[in-house]
Formats: structure tokens, C-alpha cells, sequence
């Protein structure tokens, strides 16, 4: 063999594992693709279920919820309504949202507090409240398994297996800091999987970078055609609180009606 | 009340023929739930605001189907001081089929709700003894004054403790966006207010007429409206979502459930005696209500105006120490969510005199405001906040600082103070021996 032409085989076998990686990170889709994929999956017109909520401190004392959860799309608008069962002294509070498809338009939200049997206007500026001592946020209620595309820069970090299932790993940086300190978050980590395009592990740092929870979205399997996680984890590193969301009666098929999501049904309770 | 008894049961009939195809599981229909809740007060001032109190709210719901169940709230109700309504209370405010049972001079027992809610297509109806409230405000009243109030602790208890259920028929029809709800309140109860000796007995000039020295007094006994058709509250209420604003617009022809002191002076043997008969007397309401969210802040509000106040003077002899006026009120309340986990909430309310005389005791106008500020902790565990209620006519005020917390799954414990100030001429002054040192449990299951 020639030496030029050795010298070109060695370089070649030299850069291959670049043009691989390269090859490989093409191949993955690119960050804003996977939301888009993540926003577009059938999640049903509407649905009801029944939630129940278990919130747990660092020392072990268990907090249980039973609710009753609504949700119904009304064109591109989603509205959500969360009725509590149990226990006795918080029972007949509910929540109700209005969550619209304009980036630049607040959300509306009441809270029905039954101590003064009034329905309270609540700011939805500060998505990144906890909603009633859980550890998810507002936004992550009102989300659910969708994501904000605008609120978040995406990139694609590469593939990982969660739970068996092969699934991408997505960066989302604030797209500024103003979006940061609403959300409560300096930076996530999705790893959402490849074939249904539901997150099944996100971990979350807070704005000044340090870890600040993980939620995981667990027992997904489908209802009626729709994929459905049927458990929601989510676990404060910083507090060591945790609270565990577990569905049951998941019904795509029911008729939910309009009349749900108002000031006047939240009044009357479920 | 024995026709509403049969309006009742016709609608459980027609509850029970009209249900849906969405029927609770077995296990499900039935729901059994209870309150149990203690406080003790210690009185700073006095040993008259001392408390011990003890009560039990059971609660029962049977759900023919989703959309039509049945309630029923009872009360079971204990104080071992016996200084907030000293005795047995007469409850002549009381129509006689909502009274208490008493139990002794220390305890009674209270049908607190009995009503069938139920869906019939576009319209909702709620039938029986039940809280309807109105208005956005908190801690003062302009339009949630569907339902009287036990005063037995002044405005301290919780409304939810202190409204008194009324029979109602409530019937609602929605109109889209809109909602229209109509009242027909046949019972005649009005406010309970302490009797004379009870530890939050009113004594202010602006609510209770003032003898001059040496005069005697004859309070009469209360003269209640008689007649279940013609002296029943009606009510009716619009409320819709414009644009982002929750709107009502409300009407209610109604008692107010203040008696009116009418007084007149005679001479007797014994020398001059003022007669006070007190009466109730209609009023029309007529206002509305908003609120929306614009970041971090919302804004609420309500406007009210009354047609018939009837207001004490100092003039008795030719008026019966009362005269009657129309009167505007505004509550504007802003509530900022700006800290995290906090609520910073501060409200106006000012009213207005339409026909003033110059004899009036009250101020033309008044004004109050109150100040919330309430932070959580803990995953909402912990909640502190305080509460600073301030009359400005009067420079008199309340100011109630508390701490509650979530020791358990179904377990609160809370401590506050309510401190009055001011003098006894205000409506909180007049308290101003009652500063008080609260703590209490609430057990749910």
C-alpha cells in the first residue's frame, strides 16, 4: 500500500467515530421537534378521573387527598376542574382553570374555598406556585403531560433508556429570566419517550442552579386509545417532600359537560 | 314550611324519575363525612371572653346520580362557659321551624342544611334549608346578605359557622357564559343577636338606641313579619364572564335582618320610659359585583345600593328615634400574589347616606378597610397571617394575628389573638374589653 493511501485509510478510521456521532445526532429529532411531538399527541377531547393525592414530608407524615378531576378542550382552550372529596375539613374545594392557546394572554383561575363559601379570582402570573402543598405547580396541572414550547430553548442531549423504554434526553433553558422566575426553574431535563412522546422522568434545578425536584410519570399505559400515566411522582430535593398523583376511572369516552368548568358548578362541588 | 316540605318531596320524586345515566357505584352513593372542632378562648381583659367550645358537624350525602344528591348537615353544639349566649337564648329572630334544639343553658343541637340538589336539562335546582351566598368582599357584608348571621361572636367565627341556613328554593338556568339564578326565601329568620349580658352584646350608640339618664326602658318584644307569601325574601342574581371579568348583577327584596329600634317616650307614674319596639322592614337591593386577574394582582369589587336604611337619631319624640334613607356602598378589594406562597390583600368599603338628616347618629359616610396579609410554609402545612380591620369614621379596629397548622392528614391546631381597639361609641371599640387569646383543634373524618 502506498503511503499517501495508508495515510488516508488511517485518518479516514481516525475520524470515524466523529462521522458516526455525527450521524447518530442527526438522527436524533432536535429539541423543538420532540415538544412539538410532546403538544400533538391525542390526549382526548376530554376526560374524568378519579386522583388520588398522597403528600409525604421528610419525616414520614402522610397527607391524602381524594379528588375528582375534569378536563375538556374547548377549541384549542383547555379547561380543567379539580373537585376535593376528602378528607372532611378541606372536602368541596375545588379548582378550576382556564389554560388559552395565546402565549401572551394570562390563564384565568378560581379557587373555591368552602370555609367562606366563595369563589376567589387567583393570579395565574406565578405559574410556579405549588398547587395546594403538593409538590407539582400550577403549570404542571395545568399542562398535565403537555409541555410549554415558548417558554422553554430545547435541545436534544441524546438517548437513554427509562423504565425499559428508549427515550430522548431534551434540555429546556428559560427562554429568559423573567420566564425562569415565573416557572420557578433555572433549567429541566426531559427524558421522553421515543414512541408514544410522553415524558417519563423530568428533573428540574431551580434558578440559581440548584437541584430542585424530580418527577417521574409512571404505570403509562393506554385508555381507549390515549396513552395514560396512571401515576405522577414528584420529590423536593430540597424540602425531601414528595407527593405521589395516582389515577384511577380514567374515562376518554364520557360526556363531560361544558357546564363543569364554572364559577357555578364549583360552588355546588361534585 | 309545610308547603316547602311538600315542594321537597315532590322534587325528590322528580329527582328520582329524572336520573341520568351516570349513576354512582354502590359505594358511592352514600357519603359520611364530620367536623369536629374545639376552641378555647382566654379572655386578656376580662374573664367574661373566656370560651370553651365544642362542636360536631355530621354530614350526609346520598347521590342518586351524579347530578342529583341529597345533604343533610347537622350540628351538635357545647360551651362550657356559658357567657357567649348566656341562659337559653330566646331565638325569637328565629322562625320556630329553624330554631335550635337547646340542651341546657350549655348545649344544643341544630339542623344545619337539609336540601336536593338537582339537573333538570339547562336548570339547576337546589331545594331546602342551605347557605346561598353572594358578593366578592371578605370579613364585611354588602351583598352576601342572602342568609342572617349568629352574632353570638360578633363578626369573629367563621361566616360558614355563623350564617344561618335558610329554607330556600334556588333555581338556576344557564344561559351559556351566563347564569341566572332566582330565590324565594319563605323563612323568616333574621339575625340572632346576643341578648343582653353575653360577652359580644352590642352596646355601640350607632346600632343600639340610648336611653337618657333616668329614663326607664320598655323594650318590646320583636314584631315579626307574619305571612309565609307575601313577607318572603325574593332574589335574583346575573352572573356572567365577559372578557375576563367575572360579573353579577344582583336584586333582593328582602327584611333586613337588623330590627329597627323604634322608639317613643311616655310619661308614667313612676316617672318618663322610653318604649322600644323593635320591627323589621323591608328594603330593596340593588348591585353587582367583579373580579379579574391582571398578573399578579386582582382586583375584586362589589356595588350596592339599598333603597330603605333605617337609621337611629338622636331625635325621639317626633320620628320614633329612627328615619329612613337610601344608602350607596362600594367594596374595592385588591389582592397581590406577587411573594410566593403569600397573599398580600387590602379592601376599601365606603358607604353613603342618599337622604341624610342631621340628627342621624351614624356619620353621613363611612369608611372601613381591612389589610390580610397570609403566608404558607411547609407545603401549605403552616399558614400565618393577620387580619387589620380598622373603621375610619370612628378610629376603631381589630386586629387578629393567627397561626394554624396541619399536624396530621385530617388535623388542624391554630393560635391567634383578636385584639379590639377604639372606643365603645365604634362598632369594634365597643369589644374593646373582649381582647381575647384563641386556640383550637379541628379534627375531620
Amino acid at each position: 500500500m502506498q503511503p499517501k493511501m495508508r495515510h488516508t485509510l488511517i485518518a479516514l478510521f481516525l475520524l470515524f467515530p466523529l462521522f458516526a456521532s455525527i450521524a447518530a445526532a442527526e438522527a436524533l429529532p432536535a429539541g423543538d421537534e420532540i415538544a412539538r411531538r410532546i403538544n400533538a399527541r391525542n390526549e382526548g377531547e376530554a376526560v374524568s378521573r378519579h386522583v388520588t393525592m398522597s403528600m409525604t414530608d421528610r419525616g414520614g407524615t402522610e397527607r391524602v387527598r381524594e379528588t375528582k378531576g375534569f378536563r375538556k378542550y374547548f377549541g384549542k382552550e383547555k379547561r380543567i376542574v379539580i373537585f376535593y372529596l376528602s378528607p372532611a375539613n378541606i372536602k368541596d374545594t375545588a379548582f378550576l382553570t382556564y389554560d388559552y392557546p395565546e402565549a401572551d394572554r394570562d390563564d384565568d383561575q378560581w379557587l373555591y374555598i368552602p370555609a367562606a363559601r366563595k369563589v376567589r379570582r387567583i393570579s395565574a402570573s406565578d405559574r410556579g406556585d405549588y398547587f395546594l402543598g403538593t409538590d407539582f405547580t400550577y403549570e404542571d396541572i395545568r399542562k398535565e403531560t403537555k409541555v410549554g414550547i415558548e417558554d422553554y430553548a430545547w435541545k436534544t442531549l441524546g438517548e437513554e433508556t427509562i423504565d425499559g423504554h428508549r427515550c430522548f434526553l431534551v434540555e429546556q433553558i428559560p427562554v429568559n429570566e423573567n420566564t425562569a422566575n415565573e416557572l420557578g426553574y433555572g433549567k429541566v431535563q426531559s427524558w421522553v419517550d421515543a414512541e408514544i412522546w410522553m415524558v417519563r422522568q423530568a428533573k428540574y434545578w431551580d434558578v440559581a442552579g440548584n437541584p430542585l425536584k424530580t418527577s417521574q410519570f409512571k404505570d403509562i399505559k393506554p385508555i381507549q386509545d390515549i396513552w395514560t400515566a396512571h401515576q405522577l411522582i414528584s420529590e423536593n430535593h430540597k424540602t425531601g417532600h414528595k407527593t405521589v398523583f395516582t389515577f384511577k376511572d380514567v374515562d376518554y369516552g364520557r360526556n363531560v359537560k361544558d357546564e363543569m368548568f364554572t364559577e357555578d358548578a364549583l360552588r355546588r362541588g361534585f | 314550611m309545610l308547603a316547602l316540605a311538600g315542594w321537597f318531596i315532590a322534587a325528590s320524586a322528580l329527582a328520582a324519575g329524572t336520573l341520568e345515566d351516570v349513576k354512582p357505584a354502590g359505594e358511592d352513593r352514600f357519603r359520611f363525612s364530620a367536623v369536629v372542632e374545639t376552641e378555647g378562648a382566654y379572655g386578656i381583659a376580662r374573664d367574661r371572653a373566656n370560651k370553651l367550645e365544642f362542636l360536631i358537624d355530621p354530614q350526609l350525602e346520598y347521590r342518586f346520580s351524579e347530578d342529583t344528591r341529597f345533604t343533610a348537615i347537622a350540628r351538635l353544639y357545647a360551651e362550657g362557659f356559658d357567657h357567649l349566649e348566656p341562659g337559653q337564648p330566646g331565638q325569637r329572630e328565629i322562625a320556630s321551624n329553624s330554631r335550635r334544639v337547646l340542651l341546657g343553658d350549655r348545649t344544643d343541637m341544630e339542623l344545619r342544611e337539609l336540601y336536593l340538589s338537582t339537573q333538570l336539562g339547562k336548570a339547576h335546582l337546589t331545594l331546602g334549608k342551605q347557605q346561598v351566598v353572594w358578593g366578592k368582599a371578605d370579613g364585611l357584608k354588602l351583598l352576601d346578605v342572602i342568609n342572617p348571621q349568629n352574632f353570638r361572636e360578633f363578626i369573629l367565627d367563621n361566616f360558614d359557622d355563623s350564617r344561618i341556613p335558610l329554607w330556600t328554593v334556588n333555581a338556576e338556568l344557564s344561559l351559556g357564559k351566563s347564569n341566572l339564578q332566582f330565590l324565594w326565601i319563605p323563612d323568616r329568620t333574621y339575625h340572632l343577636l346576643p341578648e343582653s349580658g353575653a360577652t359580644f352584646a352590642f352596646t355601640s350608640p350607632l346600632v343600639v338606641p340610648q336611653a337618657p339618664p333616668g329614663v326607664a326602658v320598655d323594650l318590646r318584644p320583636i314584631e315579626r313579619p307574619k305571612n309565609i307569601l307575601t313577607d318572603s325574601d325574593v332574589g335574583m342574581r346575573l352572573s356572567t364572564f365577559w372578557h375576563g371579568w367575572d360579573l353579577t348583577f344582583n336584586y333582593f327584596y328582602h327584611y333586613a335582618d337588623f330590627p329597627v329600634f323604634f322608639q317613643s317616650l311616655s310619661l308614667a307614674p313612676s316617672g318618663a320610659v322610653v318604649t322600644v319596639s323593635p320591627r323589621y322592614e323591608r328594603n330593596h337591593l340593588f348591585g353587582g359585583s367583579f373580579s379579574n386577574a391582571f398578573g399578579d394582582l386582582t382586583v375584586r369589587g362589589e356595588v350596592v345600593y339599598n333603597t330603605d336604611r333605617f337609621l337611629l337619631t338622636r331625635n325621639r319624640p317626633d320620628s320614633g328615634g329612627v328615619t329612613k334613607s337610601g344608602e350607596m356602598s362600594y367594596v374595592l378589594g385588591l389582592d397581590w400574589f406577587g411573594i410566593r406562597d403569600s397573599l398580600v390583600s387590602f379592601q376599601l368599603f365606603q358607604s353613603w347616606l342618599l337622604n341624610p338628616t342631621s340628627d342621624i347618629v351614624r356619620d353621613t359616610s363611612d369608611t372601613t378597610t381591612s389589610l390580610l396579609t397570609r403566608r404558607h410554609f411547609l407545603n401549605e402545612t403552616l399558614e400565618a397571617e393577620v387580619l387589620w380591620l380598622r373603621n375610619m369614621n370612628e378610629g376603631d379596629g381589630l386586629v387578629r394575628p393567627k397561626v394554624s397548622y396541619e399536624l396530621r392528614d385530617n388535623m388542624k391546631v391554630w393560635l391567634g389573638f383578636d385584639l379590639f381597639h377604639g372606643t365603645r361609641n365604634g362598632l369594634f371599640g365597643q369589644f374593646a374589653q373582649n381582647d381575647r387569646l384563641v386556640t383550637g383543634m379541628e379534627i375531620g373524618f
